[in-house]
């Protein structure tokens, strides 16, 4: 029926959909699927939301249409959609992302039977969808053999690969472009099916499709955080200090693949500690695949460890900023190694002044204002400092423009910006003559746009190719013949501030660097940057800190907590561009406040649809939900991460991972209602 | 027009039918754009009653001296809803049509004993509020007739409007209460409350304004309204916390210090 309706060009299902192959579904060799399941694989549904079918029509409406009248008949099966009903096939996945997921240091069962004071606690976390304000969509072209795929990535290199494996094609072949995306999160990360499928679709019609997700796809068809349980255990003498964590998490993977929210990683080494057990267990649900979401592991895994802490100190009697203080781990335990540099307790400092923690009440509810009890909350956030190989390559034109251009993307961040002042800064030139290009899988190779490496990762390969780009010059200037470089060395040149002269010389003795490409009849000159981590990975620990203090207001008669203030004071090396840089402090902080008090997908147990598939019962916050924000960072290079002297580590993640534990600690603080299951709406405090 | 294809669809602000229509719940195919009919959109008094056209938007009751003055509850909910974009395109016609549960403007006008103008071609009906639902999104408008206006007497008494929602803004209600507080009778107090979220239409809760007209201890008036009203848990809250909140509210209704 729905080959027949009006202006329907293809029907592509199971039962008539080209061969497809499974990629390598291997993050580190760059070929990385949404979900190992290849769409149409099979007849199976495994999930609901799932494709069934794609239908390509003249016209969206026509397209929708049709789809209405597509009859799928279904051999009904019972899924299995909640965590507790599956419990006892859960199962112990060995690694994920080269990381081991269950680790043992010390004897902690004999340290938490001898210490003098323990918490025992089970904290839970609902299913999260990122749900950018851009929905991800692609528009698949083929000319001949050579297909080109506009897409909403945050990893080109990544999905030219894996979509060249899916279709069994070299990847010469495939193009990807993506120069502006509307928020990502991580759920535009990896090759997600429609992508597949815009490809096979103009494929089968032979001309260019275009396939848009709607907001409701965005639920099911390109990832989620996945729901956790988190059991953790302290012990501690009675001078605070730690003898003992314990966190075992069970979480959520699907039927055709598997991704672990790693929540206890991290457990290992925020804190000084002897004895540290961390555990992962996984079920398989019949729900999409999870994938990473802004601080994978670390958000829920911090909402458990920093409420538990907060617990901790209560019953110690001791305040929780001094909790943290007494148990700093000077070095990280774990790997056993020094921290490349790390001004956690500074940003102790630097939060709690800002904020007046000093004038902070301890009792639960002593604080209120009228009616209203107040209450003041803080956690300690953290996000690995990682760095992957990236490349740039910087263009100088006649015209006196310069072009940047790499294979990262830009997902509101501010990539194109900070890329364009490494080099105005190198080339000693106004910003404006800079124009950044990225996005686009045939421009020089870069990783992810995720896990907050983009800063680290292609800002040095940036410099390192403005700079060849100025040697360069300086070179091509001591072939010129009748000039003031006459008979000079290239060492002898100067290429600084636009001008090309003599050592030694007046900068005004020389040529704009423009006119040197003119008078040689060069159109341009490119530098090329290249950089890679390198053995200082193995001496030292590369970790990002920060300290979050928040102040909730709630309204006993309704019980519902209103944000009123949140600080941050965060160490993420050195701040290459203050404004962007506090605008991933205020996006973390909006977002975190959604995962305290809002933020949870909601399924039918009975078939596992999705509930809250729209953003009116999916609620994220609006801006009345947060009022003031303070961003401080410490602004100290990191003296090891890139060997160019950068000392810049990324915050696109750190800035979430405090403010949750924060919220459900200030919740605490102002009413005695320890809330260890998020979101913490009204219902629960009441 | 109507009176000849009595089952066209009227739309106003389109702030309810986008969003079904985007859904696939839109069953309607033909529809009746009444966005031009600028006699709708006129707020007056007419004969003692504050008449307000269907097409009045939430920034019109807004902006609206007359109903700053005479009905500041109405203010005060057209000031919650949505957000400024919705406030501009929304209609109190097209809230009251749409007949949700949860449409913030319902408690406020069935607290007022408002009354529903009703038109088509054969002539006017007037509905009082009371009436005018008959079930979940059911109303008594039959086909081929339009909301032209909503009329309000008189109001004596102090307003209370307060929408509690699952964030600041663009929220739909977890519960919403308004109510009007007349002056003492006897021992007890003449009080006019409705309710929206806590059952399947906005609801006036008799029982509990009998009991607050007869004097009776706040504590027993909030009693009678949690036995009163019967809400369901749903996505947006359990029925426990609109019960005690639905009674946490009244009490700052009656005991004063109210935000409407
Ligand atoms: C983002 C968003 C946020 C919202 N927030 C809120 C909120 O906080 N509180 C709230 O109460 N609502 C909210 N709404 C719902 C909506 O804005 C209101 O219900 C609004 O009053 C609808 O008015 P409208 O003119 O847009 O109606 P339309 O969408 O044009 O029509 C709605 C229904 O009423 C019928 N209708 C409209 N006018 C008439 C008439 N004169 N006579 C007969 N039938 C008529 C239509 O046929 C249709 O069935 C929100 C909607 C959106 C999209």
């Amino acid at each position: 029926m729905a080959e027949k309706a009006p202006g329907v060009l293809a029907v592509i299902h199971h039962g008539n959909a080209p061969t497809l192959y499974r990629p390598d579904n291997d993050f580190m060799s760059a070929s990385k699927p949404g979900e190992a399941r290849v769409v149409f694989e099979d007849d199976r549904v495994h999930y609901s939301g799932q494709y069934v079918a794609i239908i390509v029509a003249e016209t969206l409406e026509q397209a929708r249409y049709a789809a209405e009248l597509v009859q799928v008949s279904y051999a009904v099966e019972d899924p299995t959609i909640e965590t507790d009903a599956a419990l006892d096939s859960a199962y112990l996945p060995d690694e994920f992302f080269g990381e081991k997921l269950t680790t043992t240091r010390g004897d902690p069962d004999v340290a938490l039977s001898r210490a003098a004071v323990t918490h025992a606690a089970t904290y839970t976390t609902p299913i999260e969808h990122h749900n950018p304000i851009e929905p991800s969509a692609s528009v698949a072209v083929w000319n001949g053999d050579e297909l080109t795929l506009y897409e909403t990535t945050q990893w080109v290199a990544g999905a030219r690969k894996t979509v060249a494996q899916t279709l069994g094609m070299p990847e010469e072949k495939i193009h990807i472009v993506s120069p502006f995306i509307g928020g990502g999160f991580g759920c535009k990360g990896f090759v997600w099916p429609h992508s597949i499928l815009s490809a096979v679709a103009a494929k089968r019609v032979n001309r260019p499709v275009k396939l848009n997700l709607t907001r409701k796809h965005m639920f099911s068809a390109c990832g989620h955080r996945s729901e956790t349980k988190q059991y953790v255990q302290l012990g501690a003498e009675r001078n605070g200090r730690l003898v003992a964590i314990d966190h075992d998490t069970v979480v959520q993977t699907s039927m055709v693949d598997e991704f672990v929210e790693a929540c206890g990683n991290t457990s290992r080494f925020l804190y000084s500690c002897p004895n540290v057990r961390v555990r992962h267990r996984a079920v398989r649900v019949n729900v999409a695949t999870p994938t990473p979401m802004r601080a994978p592991g670390e958000n829920p895994g911090l909402f458990a460890l920093e409420s538990a802490l907060d617990e901790l100190a209560y019953l110690l009697n001791m305040d929780p900023v001094e909790l943290r203080i007494v148990n700093h781990a000077d070095v990280n335990e774990q790997a056993r190694r020094p921290w490349s540099s790390k001004y956690l307790k500074e940003c102790y400092r630097m939060g709690a002044e800002r904020f007046g923690w000093a004038k902070r009440a301890p009792q639960p509810g002593s604080m209120r204002d009228g009616n209203v009890l107040v209450g003041w909350g803080m956690a300690t956030a953290t996000y690995p400092g990682i760095r992957s190989p990236g490349a740039a390559k910087v263009r100088l034109l006649q015209d006196g423009h310069v072009d940047v251009v790499s294979a990262t993307q830009d997902m509101g961040g501010g990539t194109y910006t900070t890329m364009a002042q490494i080099a105005a800064d190198v080339m000693g030139i106004a910003i404006e003559r800079i124009r950044t290009v990225l996005g686009d899988s045939l421009l020089p190779p870069a990783p992810v746009s995720g896990g907050s490496m983009t800063t680290a990762s292609i800002l040095p390969a940036t410099r390192k190719a403005a700079q060849d780009a100025l040697s360069k010059l300086r070179h091509l200037a001591a072939t010129m013949p009748a000039s003031p470089f006459t008979n000079r060395r290239p060492d002898d040149i100067v290429a600084e501030g636009g001008r090309v002269f003599p050592k030694g010389a007046h900068p005004s003795s020389g040529l704009p660097y423009e006119d040197v490409l003119k008078r040689t009849n060069q159109t341009e000159i490119e530098g090329e940057g290249y950089t890679e981590p390198g053995p200082e990975r193995d001496k030292y620990a590369f970790q990002s800190f920060g300290a979050q203090f928040v102040e909730v207001r709630v309204d006993p008669e309704i019980a519902k907590v209103q944000i009123s203030r949140v600080v941050s004071a965060f160490d993420v090396g050195k701040i290459v561009n203050a404004k962007t840089a506090r605008s991933q402090g205020y996006s973390g902080v909006v977002m975190g406040v959604g995962v305290a008090l809002m933020e949870h997908t909601v399924y039918d147990s009975r078939d596992g649809s999705i509930i809250t598939s729209n953003l009116a019962d999916y609620a994220i916050p609006v801006n009345a939900d947060t009022r003031s924000i303070d961003i401080l960072f410490v602004d100290k290079p990191d003296p090891f991460i890139d060997s160019d002297g950068l000392g810049a580590r990324g915050l696109g993640e750190i800035t979430v991972t405090g403010v949750a534990p924060a919220v459900a600690n200030a919740v605490y603080h102002a009413t005695g209602r320890r809330i260890r299951d998020l979101p913490i709406t009204p219902d629960k405090l009441l | 027009m109507l009176r000849d294809e009595p089952t066209l669809t009227p739309l106003a602000g389109c702030t309810d039918l986008y969003v079904a229509l985007n859904f696939g719940t839109l069953k309607d195919t033909r529809f009746l754009d009444l966005w031009r009919l600028d006699r709708l959109r006129k707020i007056e008094l007419r004969g003692g009653a504050l008449s307000i056209g269907a097409l009045a938007t939430f920034t019109d009751l807004i902006r609206s001296t007359l109903v700053r003055k005479r009905l500041p509850m109405l203010a005060a909910a057209a000031r919650d809803v949505g957000g400024v974009q919705i406030q501009n395109r929304g209609t109190i016609g097209g809230n009251v049509a749409n007949a949700s549960p949860a449409g913030d403007t319902l408690p406020v006008l069935a607290a007022a004993d408002a009354v529903v103008v009703l038109q088509q071609a054969g002539g006017i009906r007037r509905v009082p509020f009371d009436g005018f639902y008959t079930g979940y999104r059911q109303t008594v408008r039959r086909p081929g007739e339009l909301i032209v206006g909503i009329e309000i007497p008189p109001v004596r008494g102090r307003q209370f409007f307060r929408k509690v929602g699952t964030r600041a803004a663009q929220a739909i209600s977890k519960i919403v209460m308004a109510g009007i507080l007349g002056p003492a009778t006897g021992s007890g107090r003449t009080a006019r409350i409705a309710l929206g979220s806590v059952a399947p239409t906005v609801v006036r809760v008799p029982r509990t304004e009998a009991a607050l007209a007869s004097g009776a201890s706040i504590e027993a008036v909030q009693r009678t309204l949690m036995e009163e009203i019967a809400p369901i848990d749903d996505l947006r809250s359990t029925a426990e916390y609109r019960r005690r909140v639905a009674a946490n509210l009244l009490a700052r209704f009656v005991c004063g210090a109210s935000r409407g």
